[in-house]
């Protein structure tokens, strides 16, 4: 497996972050602070809606015009997909891949525990994204954007769990291009 | 549609691109304390993105979106998000630039996420409403709760984020084979 070696991104840290400031400022100027992980509950709950709309009407939290319309924040995610998408494919990377490099080192060929862990993943995230009242963008990067109180625990215990976990996952280094 | 969001979101989704951000492999290796290119890339992208809406909201112009401080639902959560991170190197925003830079995996991993928004949205009323409420102190920031300047908070944590990039500076090295 050490032929495995993961390439460097298209842009150096400095540029990549220089760049993604510059959307929050923008972002904060003209609408709000960056977020992303809201609209899975709106899509969830415009399902819902149709499916079981009595249900619907009298929840809490889904019954609330945040989560029943598709707004700047549900384009906002579709504009990252489109954006990803649009770059990877003009920097001649977009390519099909089930699987990762640090997976492959230390889990070996088996696509199928990678996806089936990605699953359980995505639940936690998401889950756990909005318990918190945002995720990585809306929580992390924004929280500290506005000096939220609510970004120091979220900070701490995303890292400390993350690290754990990764370290506990991954124990192999993997290989990648300095 | 929402012209603004989707543009806001094709940037974004593009620098996550770039940048190596959506990049599980990237993500994994800063998680693993081995790959410092993406931690690097968050702090610039915080710090730069906490400096613009400071200078915005001193002009008067910046829109904030604090998120309340519910301690324990923003702890649990920060630690399932963080557990799901470690293990596919996904976050929302970062799963859905890669599924649409054709990874497969963190599209099961967005499947995922969307089942864990269908969890929320089923345990709001019974759990997570009472968990929210426990230790809340609201949508306040952290100037607000210490009593302690916004420029001595933001210049504070410039320091505090030049730090981490001094001392991962040196350890953008590969890392040796097995």
């Amino acid at each position: 497996m050490n032929d495995l070696v993961i390439k460097k991104p298209p842009l150096p840290w400095w540029a990549a972050g220089l760049m993604l400031g510059l959307i929050q400022i923008l972002a904060v100027g003209l609408n709000g602070p960056l977020g992303v992980s809201t609209q899975f509950v709106v899509a969830d709950a415009r399902i819902i809606t149709q499916m079981a709309p009595e249900y619907a009407q009298n929840h809490p939290l889904i019954s609330q015009e945040k989560y029943q319309k598709f707004g700047y924040g549900w384009w906002l995610d579709i504009g990252l997909i489109a954006g990803a998408f649009a770059a990877a494919v003009l920097s001649w990377r977009w390519r099909l891949r089930l699987t990762t490099i640090w997976w492959q080192t230390n889990r070996g060929k088996s696509i199928g525990r990678r996806l089936i862990t990605g699953f359980i993943g995505g639940f936690l995230i998401l889950l756990g994204a909005r318990f918190a009242h945002g995720c990585t963008s809306g929580n992390f990067a924004s929280g500290w954007a506005q000096l939220s109180l609510s970004v120091v625990p979220f900070t701490i215990t995303m890292f400390v769990f993350g690290v754990i976990t990764a370290f506990v996952v991954y124990p192999k280094a993997a290989n990648f291009e300095k | 549609m929402d012209m603004l969001g989707f543009l806001i979101g094709g940037l974004f989704g593009a620098a996550l691109f770039l940048g190596g951000l959506a990049e599980p492999d990237k993500i994994i290796g800063t998680l693993r304390l081995k790959d410092f290119h993406a931690m690097r890339t968050i702090a610039v992208f915080v710090l730069v993105g906490m400096l613009g809406t400071w200078f915005l909201d001193m002009a008067g112009v910046a829109n904030f979106s604090v998120k309340p401080a519910a301690i324990l639902a923003v702890s649990i959560g920060g630690a399932l998000l963080g557990i799901g991170f470690g293990l596919t190197g996904y976050c929302p925003g970062t799963g859905l630039a890669c599924a649409a830079a054709g990874r497969i995996d963190a599209l099961i991993t967005v499947l995922g996420m969307f089942l864990g928004a269908l969890v929320f949205i089923l345990i709001y009323p019974s759990i997570v409403v009472h968990v929210d409420a426990v230790a809340n102190r609201g949508k306040v920031t952290l100037p607000e709760v210490t009593g302690i300047s916004k420029a001595v908070w933001v210049w504070g944590m410039v320091a505090a984020g030049a730090l981490v990039l001094i001392l991962t500076s040196g350890k953008l090295q590969k890392t040796k084979s097995a």
